[in-house]
């Protein structure tokens, strides 16, 4: 096989024993790689019902195709496991160089079972694959981890390892890898947390192999310029990361502000990429193979939250940001180095502290709930306390790392938690941005902006211009960023590389690599098949039409203030449309012959 | 004019692009292994630095050869040249390289040591930041000199 | 009315907002004004040819002007212009 590796590897933890197998070359196909393929093995091997902390549960790190090759910023690979937030197929895709070590090792997917009885981190050197003792190692952060393990395997050993919170099974937990990746959403660390698995270890000094030498380079050098010759993806993005988009965002009025009780932060400049840059930037950082350099190294003087790292990106600067009412640049970056210590979602973090404000200010939790700290918005001291707690697992802390919706619930007011399928939304104001609302309700593992990302369209006119406050065009509009972005994902391309590239490019690199006779169409569809399969296993998980929502408040309560002022999102509008084109039947369920055009 | 081939540290991501180009162009695979450059990277720190041969004029690996396979390239000015034929791998040259860039690769048994690329090094081809030059001996240091210089000209100059 | 500047238009013009004298009828109004301002780079950053250089994202009370009426669309005296280079992120 060209590009694979053709085998796969699979580590029962309660047996303590380790197997290889070869990759069916069909399924590969089929599939490509990564979330694809992590995806096909979880929906034929996991029972949808379990629990996702059970030992049952599996855990599946995976490379795309592509990755370890010079594809330009394709060096990616996704966890994928039934996820605790919701138990849906969910999973989370990072960079970083964890998936290229992975591919050099020789392997297309490690397959993780069962549960150590104590815990462990598993050691791969190509085909030696040790699972070693990790009780001196457990308890400490990702950065002391990644150091700990490297230096009882290889100083250059690639690591992914989840923090205390993972350790503790929070459902907001992470996986980081190469200290300052993420493989941020769903709750993958909390899995990694309950098998007693501390770290992933690799070492590989094999090869990815070409089919087509010649054309694979010439695809690669076309798609490299086209994505230089890009203004995202040549200067911009490595001028000002991906913060950048604060100030565009909230100009459009759609930021979504304290606990999106409104789309429009009056300070959210001091929070933006511009400031980043003049504040806190110390260089740009790249991925595997990357030619964006969208990665932030970072440093804060101010003696408060002295500290030094990566990031922080647009999500974290949203969530720990406009969506807690703070403007303090400082603070968001702070916040952002203990979650990625910690090992916690940004995303889910801020979300949820914001939930925890407003409840707060409404009354519904007081300073007895919360130790004392005055949780209201904009109090970034205390915002920047409430993440310590949660990775300590201090306080009220312990409330937080359950996530929004369950600490909501807990206090008899789940409408006031910002999810959908009990995950925090994203950055994006669905009551602004018609289309990215229905991507939220209908995205497979839950509040999701990443995996349908139609802002490119509605509001960041790449490549074309559609009104983020029409709901017309949306429905089709979603399939095709959800159809794309899946099959993208699973041949372990960083979504950055659409601003230049598209499905064409992708196909004819894949196809000169795998020796496999892709085309666009066949690309296109095996997005759509993953989209597939991603649902049917959802709905025998027991998630179903009614999940497929957004909160009450964004459906019925306008935004406040700003140029979205007066918008409610139109998800009616727009649903069963989105169920038709996708040959669902109206209770949102793939029809027998969708699914056999899909070879499901 | 002799070429050279410069590093910028201060540009490096650490994307490894140098390395998949190189070992690319030599193996025709993708093995970072077999890449003649290497960009490594410290994590906390956040600091990318790529090494590859420095194709010294009084150089320790042609010292110690015994057998001129390790010589000065009598074609290409700046270079120092590997020649498989007379090879006998010892490894004397790896031993004497101070800066650790000759080494033995076992899977290929050769020695792995940066060529140019004949003149059109790939790693500079490929790297995305212009932390890689290849430029002309008299102009090797002048994007950096000139920068600091341009410090004063902002600061001093009248016309804006 | 006012003009905010975002990402590498700030460095364009030098500052972050501008407050707009006169009353110009139009967005291509208004940029031909603020083109005389800030000189030539400013203006080829903004104009391709007589058009919207297609590397702008330039808002009318957070409305993008290629879904209105382009560079003909008309302002008034308290609109807010935003313009952007294109940016992105996730």
């Amino acid at each position: 096989m060209f590009g694979w590796t053709g085998t796969i590897l699979r580590v029962d933890l309660t047996k303590g024993k380790v197997t290889r197998e070869a990759t069916d070359p069909q399924l590969a196909r089929d599939y490509l790689g990564a979330r694809g393929l992590g995806g096909r093995i979880v929906s034929n091997e996991v029972d949808p019902t379990i629990d996702p902390l059970s030992p049952s549960n599996k855990l599946v790190f995976a490379p795309g195709p592509l990755t370890g090759t010079f594809a330009p910023s394709a060096g990616r690979f996704d966890v994928v496991t039934k996820g605790p937030l919701n138990g849906s197929l969910a999973g989370s895709n990072s960079g970083g160089t964890f998936g290229p070590e992975v591919k050099y090792a020789g392997y297309d997917a490690i397959i993780i079972e069962g549960k150590a009885a104590k815990p462990v981190y598993l050691w791969i050197k190509d085909d030696e694959v040790e699972i070693r003792d990790a009780s001196a190692i457990w308890g400490h952060n990702t950065h002391d981890t990644t150091d700990l393990v490297r230096a009882e395997t290889d100083e250059d050993a690639k690591v992914a390892c989840i923090g205390p919170a993972g350790e503790r099974q929070a459902p907001i937990a992470n996986i980081m890898n190469e200290m300052h990746r993420a493989a941020g959403r769903t709750g993958v660390g909390a899995v990694m947390g309950a098998k007693n698995l501390k770290a992933v270890a690799v070492f590989g000094s094999g090869a990815v192999t070409v089919a087509d030498p010649e054309r694979f380079k010439a695809a690669v050098i076309k798609a490299r310029n086209m994505i230089l010759a890009h203004p995202v993806g040549g200067t911009g993005l490595k001028a000002y990361g991906t913060d950048v988009l604060v100030n565009i965002l909230n100009q459009t009025g759609a930021l979504p502000t304290r606990n999106f009780q409104d789309g429009h932060f009056p300070n959210a400049d001091k929070i933006g990429g511009e400031s980043l840059a003049a504040k806190v930037l110390v260089r740009p950082k790249g991925c595997f193979s990357c030619v964006i350099s969208c990665g932030r190294v970072t440093k804060v003087d101010s003696p408060a939250y002295a500290g030094y790292g990566e990031g922080p990106e647009y999500e974290t600067a949203w969530a720990f940001g406009a969506d807690c009412g703070i403007d303090d640049l400082n603070a968001v970056t702070a916040a952002n180095y203990l979650c990625n210590k910690y090992g916690i979602d940004t995303i889910s973090m801020g979300a949820t502290i914001a939930c925890a404000m407003e409840l707060f200010e409404r009354g519904i939790i007081t300073a007895k709930d919360t130790g004392g700290v005055q949780l209201t918005f904009g109090n970034a001291a205390a915002m920047v306390e409430m993440v310590r707690q949660v990775g300590e697992n201090e306080g009220f802390g312990a409330k937080l790392a359950e996530g929004s919706y369950r600490l909501a619930e807990s206090y008899g007011h789940p409408e006031y938690s910002m999810t959908c399928k009990k995950q925090e939304m994203p950055a994006y104001d669905p009551r602004g941005v018609q289309g990215i609302g229905l991507n939220y309700a209908t995205s497979n593992r839950g509040g999701c902006h990443v995996r349908g990302y139609t802002i490119a369209i509605e509001v960041l006119q790449n490549g074309a211009v559609m009104d983020p406050h029409v709901t017309e065009g949306k429905a089709q509009l979603d399939i095709t960023f959800q159809d794309l972005t899946a099959a993208l994902d699973s041949a372990g391309a960083c979504l950055f590389a659409t601003f230049g590239i598209g499905g064409a490019e992708l196909t004819e690199m894949l196809a000169a690599l795998t020796g496999v006779d892709y085309t666009l169409d066949e690309f296109m569809r095996i997005g759509a098949r993953i989209w597939n399969q991603e649902r049917l296993w959802n709905l025998k998980a027991g998630l179903s039409k009614a999940d497929d929502t957004l909160p009450q408040r964004l459906l019925s309560e306008p935004i406040k203030t700003g140029p979205s002022a007066g918008e409610v999102s139109h998800l009616d509008q727009m649903l069963p449309e989105y169920y038709a084109l996708r040959g669902w039947d109206e209770q949102g369920v793939p029809t027998k012959a969708k699914l056999k055009e899909l070879a499901l | 004019m002799a070429k050279i081939l410069m590093i910028h540290p201060d540009k490096c991501t650490g994307c490894r692009n140098c390395e998949l180009a190189c070992s690319f162009v030599h193996e025709g695979q993708f093995r970072p292994g077999a890449s003649r450059i290497q960009a490594y990277t410290w994590e906390r720190e956040g600091i990318s630095v790529p090494m590859m041969c420095q194709q010294c004029d009084d150089a320790a690996c042609v010292t110690v050869c015994p057998t001129g396979a390790m010589h000065y390239s009598t074609t290409q000015e700046n270079l120092v040249e590997w020649d498989d034929e007379l090879c006998i791998r010892c490894k004397m040259c790896t031993i004497a390289c101070p800066f650790g860039n000759a080494r033995y690769d076992a899977a290929s048994s050769s020695i792995f040591k940066c060529d140019n690329c004949g003149g059109a090094p790939e790693c500079v081809a490929f790297c995305p930041t212009q932390a890689l030059e290849f430029v002309d001996d008299e102009q090797q240091v002048r994007s950096r000199k000139k920068a600091y210089a341009a410090k004063f000209k902002e600061a001093f100059q009248e016309v804006r | 009315m006012i003009v905010k500047y975002f990402a590498t238009i700030r460095d364009l013009t030098g500052e972050t907002a501008r407050p707009i004298e006169g009353a110009p009828r139009d967005v291509r109004e208004l940029l031909q004004q603020l083109a005389q301002r800030y000189g030539a780079p400013f203006r080829r950053a903004v104009f391709a040819g007589d058009e919207l250089h297609d590397q702008i994202i330039l808002l009318v009370n957070g409305r993008n002007v290629r879904y209105l009426q382009g560079l003909a669309t008309t302002l008034q005296p308290d609109d807010e212009v935003s313009i952007f280079p294109m940016v992105a992120g996730g």
